[in-house]
């Protein structure tokens, strides 16, 4: 018996057995998200950000660009996450497809704690290409392929 | 469904000394595909049957997932297992997002192996299945397979009580599940799925997994080593950022 259980309070009553029931009626055998929720990001209020790109990391579970972005004299530190490889290889994405010192332009859902820190919606490359933020299932908000909320859980 | 309406993937298994009967293979590589995208009706998966928790473990169950849905709203997500990159094991490893499943089928065994995370499950073909007190509690547990008519029946035992179950519900060290794999089309590929645990469970769970062929397709390695989500001090998750 998984840890706990056992301490759990018997209740009994046929009206409660049948409510419990009814609310837990499932939604369908939809996949699962595949690491964590994205409810970090304020997907509502996208950004864009334009800068130079310090780092691209094709890492698991996820791919991240490092950016600086000037405001006059000042230069803040963006963190972008992006999808896994898999998935934005699917959607056009290379493992070489930016590196340091590209000038890029970003369509971001920040951190809603204020941090500089966010989710990529969809990215202008330097030569102008667009790429999104995944394949026909990506992940990201703001593309035209997201994965629909019904299947995120 | 017979198989020679597959010719190009029946595969011919020894059944008897001597003799070989046609069957459908279900080697390849699949991606899960939902019900709600616009899927064709004629391969969709069928909706999902309720999940009855008998009324101790519902109580809990219930008031958890609607905190963490006031918790998401807030914009607070709690975490979770694979946030911390911890495999999912069975049975939610067999539908992660739209990662890809491959299956291959060697003499007396069949191994799924998933994209996600790099799961590994092993089927060993047409033996008995241990009893669960046999089996050592893991991620992917104990798994006996056979050839039912045009379906791969597989039974496995032995979940870890900590391996989150369906739709994050508690499961006993008693909990079996029996998946039947059918190709409904060359192409389409269902894995109906049923979660019996007599310990929580008022009645099975029933769900089905649809998945397409992705032809020539390459699985690609996911290993976890660049997780930037952390839980703080306060339970919540956060990025991790300054690099």
């Amino acid at each position: 018996m998984a840890p706990g259980m056992n301490k759990m309070p018997r209740v009994h009553g046929g009206l409660l057995r049948v409510a419990l029931v009814a609310a837990l009626a499932s939604s369908g055998g939809t996949p699962a998200r595949a690491h964590h929720s994205f409810a970090m990001f304020d997907t509502a209020r996208p950004i864009t950000i334009s800068g130079v790109v310090t780092a691209f990391e094709w890492t698991n579970p996820h791919v991240y660009i490092e950016l600086d972005v000037a405001e006059g004299a000042k230069v803040t530190h963006w963190a972008i996450e992006l999808g896994s490889p898999s998935i934005l290889m699917r959607g056009g994405w290379k493992f070489n497809t930016l590196k340091k010192g590209d000038t890029i332009t970003a369509l971001v859902s920040p951190l809603r704690n204020g941090e500089p820190g966010s989710l990529l919606n969809r990215v202008t490359l330097a030569d102008g290409r667009v790429l999104g933020n995944g394949g026909p299932a990506g992940i990201g908000p703001g593309t035209s392929t997201s994965t629909p909320p019904s299947q995120q859980r | 469904m017979a198989c020679v309406s597959f010719a190009m993937i029946c595969a011919r298994a020894p059944d008897v000394v001597g003799q070989t009967t046609p069957r459908p293979s279900v080697a390849g590589v699949w991606v899960p595909f939902g019900a709600g995208r616009g899927a064709d009706p004629a391969v969709a998966p069928p909706p999902a049957g309720p999940v009855a928790l008998k009324p101790a473990y519902a109580k809990e169950y219930l008031a958890q997932r609607a905190a963490d849905a006031e918790a998401t709203k807030r914009g607070e997500p709690p975490p979770s297992a694979a946030m911390g990159c911890v495999p999912y094991g069975m049975p939610r490893m067999m539908a992660i997002a739209s990662y890809p499943v491959e299956i291959l089928e060697t003499p007396g065994q069949i191994t799924i192996i998933t994209e996600a995370f790099s799961e590994v499950r092993r089927v060993f073909m047409d033996q008995p299945q241990l009893p669960m007190d046999e089996v050592p509690p893991g991620y992917y547990g104990h798994s006996v397979g056979r050839w039912q008519g045009d379906s791969l029946v597989v039974d496995t035992v032995g979940i870890k009580e900590s391996v989150p179950g369906y739709q994050n519900t508690p499961h006993s060290d008693r909990m079996r599940i029996t998946e039947r794999l059918r190709l409904i089309t060359p192409d389409v590929l269902h894995d109906q799925i049923t979660i019996d645990d007599p310990v929580v469970l008022e009645k099975p769970i029933v769900y089905t997994l649809a998945y397409r062929r992705m032809p020539d397709y390459k699985m690609v390695e996911f290993v976890c080593d660049n997780n930037r989500e952390y839980v703080d001090e306060r339970g919540r998750v956060r990025m991790r950022l300054g690099r």
